[in-house]
């Protein structure tokens, strides 16, 4: 599917499912969600996090409504299947869609301006970078006996020290190999939207209504 | 004083490194989240995890609107602070993104009411509250808060306020003073 609308469609549900009260309908878009996630074959240490990982405030949720509301099992039930329904139907688009091919779908198809879209995917890129840069802020923090803490103004002002460095240097390579802003651009890999992409979305909100309606009906 | 609003690109990418920083510093600092949550949830108050450390999610907003000085940098900063945590693999899933875009727009709005003038004590603080008020009304629909009993929707309230005051209001003050020193900053958003 296109990555922009399966992008938009997840917020879509997302944002439906926040303001409606069936579980039942929370829990069939959790396996929708897990049957497209499990065929992108995902390795099994990330599957056992996405099980276990949203229990804490699943956990949380429900036994705040049961212990210090009136409000019931059935909405302490109906917060339980959101936090599923929230991260599966998240993660059946995540694990299946690369950063690089959203950001190009976003730039062909949603038409952000390129600057924004190459400009964050260079950022993006640096993550790996970005992780082990904290942690040698801290590892030179505690060598002079200066434990850089979450609150600590420090941490936050080396790091954007090391962000205007680099997003400097980053922004002159690109201009430097040939990339200028609000030029006209053509591109390599072509990404569009087919027909098929509009239908499943639109096909998906439709059954979601008729699943919501239904239900509420009963 | 007048701010230039157009955007270039190494605006574009320092914005989304600092938000990148800031979700990873978030990720690596530890999941103090988690411990809270369990800590809490058997008298029932799990929730509360949320609001007191609140501010450290939100901060990303409020700073880069101050920072940068542009109409949409507080919205920007936040929305992909949070794309990024939902790329890390974050624990709620799709609603991240749509928490994002509230949280940015709530900080964003402290700035939008001085007409994006002022940009000092007044104007953060200005932030903080817009951000609080508007992060709570959503959590009242999305996580069942307008539930509770009126009493500790009060507290979850003042707790959240109070943990946004300082992470998004002191912090972010005292890391800006921090860069105002170096006078790296100015050189570049005029």
């Amino acid at each position: 599917m296109n990555p922009s609308l399966k992008f938009l469609l997840a917020v879509l549900i997302a944002l439906e499912i926040s303001f409606t009260n069936t579980w039942m309908v929370n829990v069939g878009l959790a396996l929708i969600g897990l049957i497209i996630i499990l065929s992108s074959r995902p390795n099994l240490k990330r599957l056992a996090l996405l099980f276990f990982v949203p229990l804490i405030p699943a956990f949380a949720l429900a036994f705040a409504i049961l212990l210090q509301s009136n409000a019931g099992i059935h909405f302490a039930l109906v917060l339980f299947t959101r936090i599923y329904a929230y991260v599966f139907v998240g993660s059946a688009a995540t694990l299946t869609t690369s950063v690089s091919d959203l950001v190009m779908s976003l730039e062909q198809n949603a038409h952000i301006p390129s600057k924004f879209a190459y400009g964050f995917l260079g950022a993006f890129n640096l993550l790996p970078k970005i992780v082990s840069e904290v942690n040698i802020i801290r590892a030179a923090g505690n060598m002079r006996g200066q434990a850089l803490h979450i609150w600590s103004p420090q941490l936050y002002f080396k790091a954007i020290l090391a962000s205007l460095d680099w997003s400097e240097n980053l922004a002159e390579a690109m201009t430097s190999h040939g990339f200028s802003e609000g030029a006209p651009r053509t591109y390599f890999k072509q990404i569009r939207i087919r027909w098929w992409d509009w239908l499943i979305m639109l096909g998906s909100l439709g059954l979601l209504q008729v699943a919501l309606f239904g239900l509420h009906l009963q | 004083m007048k701010y230039s609003n157009a955007w270039h690109l190494r605006d574009i990418i320092l914005l989304t490194l600092i938000a990148i920083f800031f979700g990873v510093i978030y990720w690596i600092v530890g999941p103090v989240y988690n411990i809270l949550t369990v800590a809490l949830t058997p008298v029932g108050l799990g929730p509360a995890a949320n609001d007191i450390l609140m501010g450290i999610w939100v901060m990303a907003g409020p700073l880069a609107g101050y920072l940068f000085k542009k109409i949409g940098s507080a919205t920007l900063g936040e929305f992909l602070g949070a794309v990024v945590e939902m790329f890390l693999g974050g624990q709620w899933g799709a609603s991240t993104m749509i928490s994002g875009v509230v949280q940015g727009v709530a900080s964003e709005l402290g700035f939008a009411f001085t007409g994006y003038k002022r940009y000092d004590w007044f104007s953060l603080n200005l932030s903080v509250l817009t951000t609080t008020i508007v992060t709570f009304g959503w959590d009242m629909i999305r996580n069942g808060y307008a539930q509770y009993h009126i009493g500790l929707l009060i507290a979850l309230f003042i707790i959240r306020l109070v943990s946004t005051w300082i992470f998004a209001g002191v912090l972010a003050k005292a890391i800006v003073n921090l860069l105002d020193r170096t006078h790296l900053m100015q050189s570049r958003t005029r």
